[in-house]
């Protein structure tokens, strides 16, 4: 079964690699700033592989799933602080809250193709902070509103382990959800969608059906890291919440990373987000970001638009094979080799 | 009488909106291209219209003579250089991301050259106005709304009466039935985003007349330029013009019950109550469609 250890080895190794690194980092971590920047990469790679569900499976490319973990994050501070509900109570109520939200944006954003949805994506960012500005009875303005902490009495570095495990445990949860849907009907059909919509329509794939549900999946999954960065951070801010920056940093690492393959976007976060955290303790916080971002999000666009994985994999096949690359996933080749093995498995 | 003076204001600014709106109506006619960067660049013409006044003293109005072509040849370059040069299969979605980071290098680039401050231009007549049955209409909006309107007739007239224009527009039409015929359509998609992008230089000019800029002031034009040519119906360049007029005059006057901050909601509210109901927009033509 050449097939089982292939998937065995690109699946199965790298997932005992991130668990391991999972769970030995918090103890190597020298300082509890270092702890903290890791919560933060953490975040970013739940928040990539989230958007990896529409970016990836379908190719809609969403620019707005900031605005997603803001909503989320603001819906956990009020329900806590407003509704007084438990803290992890809260959180799961405002993913839930967060996706049945989706559903209506998903149905404006998704009914035509292509480029209205990147607009509604845009728009929800822009709408929601003049909302959540201007709307300062109910969330502190520009004040910004303070979240309580989950665990009253914690030191700081323990508080960090215990985050720190828990995007852990919700990045895995994630990429074991993604996994599956990219093996089931469901996964393959938003597939088709990417590939060809049209086709995908007329051989029966539900397209707006398939289109909406992954929204919502992936905003439930937005609003889960956006809920847990409130409870961890306990302070937000419209300005940080529902910024078109957020939205282009998770577009920048699931593209770098690759958007098709599980694990690109976690590689794209890690990259993107180490260097994001390096940069504000060398150069603090100037309008240099906004170029160097942009700059890296236009290389990425225009020379490896699949993402560094597989321009690797390309160009690391190309060195020892010298083989014609081609855009199919099995080539002629590999479909005869199969086609003999069966016939003598048959014979 | 505030109503009044409201709708005027509302006319004014809708002339604006109207033509910057014509520039993104052009992008996405040639190519199916969302240019996110249309408002960073209109920002970028307003400080260098704040920054000709400032430094050599003359009227930001020249500033034109130098920007209009410039950004003629940026959008040429554009077009050329980055938009064409992408995958067929993924060009919306990719463009949509090559503009944006284009937006973002310029809204860095113009908070680093010349910091977050506020500017906004110190005219002789910045102050001027006059009455106009009982409403008072200064000076300035006037000179903004008339540079919109002129250069709107210029665009039809180039579009409907020129050879140029009606490459443009067969271009527009179908593409391959225009290279057929011996429309050389590269080239002409190359000098219709330079167009679309002489508005975006137009536009800031005028809007540096009577406006506070600072460098992330282009996401609140971005927002309701895309409502606009969203609800007009993407491809007609009148239901821009239509969409523009009616929404500007929308804010205008919800300005009067809810506040200015408030009264921007009525783009976003206007874009997701026709990507609802009825997706291809109010005037929409053929090709909103394909949006």
């Amino acid at each position: 079964m050449p097939n089982a250890s292939k998937s065995l080895l690109s699946y199965g190794v790298p997932a005992l690699v991130l668990v391991a690194a999972i769970a030995v980092f918090p103890s190597l971590a020298p300082n509890p700033y270092i702890l903290s920047s890791g919560v933060i990469v953490l975040n970013w790679a739940v928040l990539a592989t989230a958007w990896n569900f529409v970016g990836g499976f379908t190719g809609y490319i969403s620019l707005g799933h900031g605005a997603l973990a803001g909503l989320g994050g603001y819906a956990t501070g009020l329900l806590i602080t407003k509704a007084d509900l438990p803290s992890f109570v809260a959180l799961i109520a405002a993913a839930v809250l967060v996706a049945a939200l989706a559903v209506p944006i998903g149905f404006a954003a998704l009914r035509v193709r292509g480029a209205s949805f990147v607009i509604v994506s845009i728009a929800l960012v822009l709408i929601l902070l003049l909302v959540f500005q201007s709307w300062s009875s109910l969330t502190g303005g520009s004040r910004g509103l303070v979240v309580p902490r989950p665990f009253p009495g914690m030191l700081r570095p323990e508080h960090h382990r215990v985050f720190f495990f828990l995007y852990g445990g919700l990045l895995l949860i994630a990429l074991a959800t993604w996994w599956l849907l990219d093996r089931s009907r469901f996964g393959m059909g938003l597939k088709a969608i990417r590939e060809d919509e049209d086709k995908a329509e007329s051989l029966g794939t539900p397209t707006f059906a398939y289109k909406l549900t992954v929204f919502v999946i992936s905003a439930a999954f937005t609003a889960l890291a956006g809920g847990l960065y409130a409870l961890w951070f306990g302070d937000l801010d419209p300005v940080f919440q529902f910024s078109v920056l957020t939205g282009s940093y998770v577009v920048l690492m699931a593209l770098l990373g690759g958007v098709r393959n599980l694990y690109g976007p976690v590689l794209g976060a890690i990259v993107v987000g180490i260097a994001l955290e390096y940069f504000k303790v060398e150069f603090g916080n100037t309008p240099l970001h906004l170029v160097t971002t942009g700059l890296l999000l236009g290389l990425v666009v225009m020379f490896m638009p699949d993402g560094v994985i597989p321009s690797l994999t390309t160009l690391v096949q190309r060195l020892r094979k010298r083989e014609d690359s081609s855009i199919r996933e099995m080539s002629a080749a590999d479909l005869a080799e199969q086609r003999r093995e069966r016939e003598a498995a048959n014979s | 009488m505030l109503v009044f003076q409201s709708v005027i204001l509302g006319l004014l600014l809708g002339g604006l909106y109207a033509l910057l709106a014509a520039g993104l109506t052009l992008y996405f006619g040639i190519m199916r291209v969302v240019m996110i960067a249309h408002s960073a660049f209109l920002i970028l013409a307003a400080y260098l219209a704040w920054w000709t006044n400032e430094r050599l003293g003359i009227d930001p109005l020249l500033s034109l003579v130098v920007t209009v072509p410039l950004f003629f040849g940026a959008g040429v370059l554009l077009q050329r250089g980055l938009l064409s040069r992408l995958r067929p299969a993924t060009l919306t979605m990719m463009s949509v991301l090559i503009t944006f980071a284009i937006a973002l290098i310029i809204e860095g680039l113009l908070g680093y050259a010349f910091s977050g401050t506020q500017r906004r231009i110190q005219l002789g007549y910045g102050t001027a106005s006059f009455d106009l049955f009982g409403a008072r209409v200064a000076v300035v909006k006037l000179i903004a709304f008339g540079l919109a309107v002129v250069s709107l007739a210029g665009l039809y007239l180039l579009m409907k009466r020129t050879q140029f224009g009606w490459a443009l527009r067969a271009t527009i039409q179908h593409q391959d039935a225009a290279r057929l015929v011996g429309i050389d359509t590269e080239r002409t998609a190359g000098f219709g985003f330079g167009l679309g992008l002489a508005t975006a230089a137009v536009g800031g000019t005028a809007l540096s007349l009577d406006t506070t800029i600072y460098p992330s002031l282009h996401w609140h034009w971005i927002g309701p330029l895309m409502a606009i040519i969203v609800v007009g119906g993407l491809g007609s360049v009148p239901g821009a013009a239509a969409a523009a007029l009616v929404l500007g005059l929308a804010q205008s006057l919800l300005q009067i019950p809810m506040g200015a901050t408030w009264a921007q909601t009525v783009f976003y509210v206007a874009l997701f109550a026709t990507l609802a109901v009825r997706p291809q927009g109010f005037f929409g033509g053929r090709l909103a469609q394909r949006f």
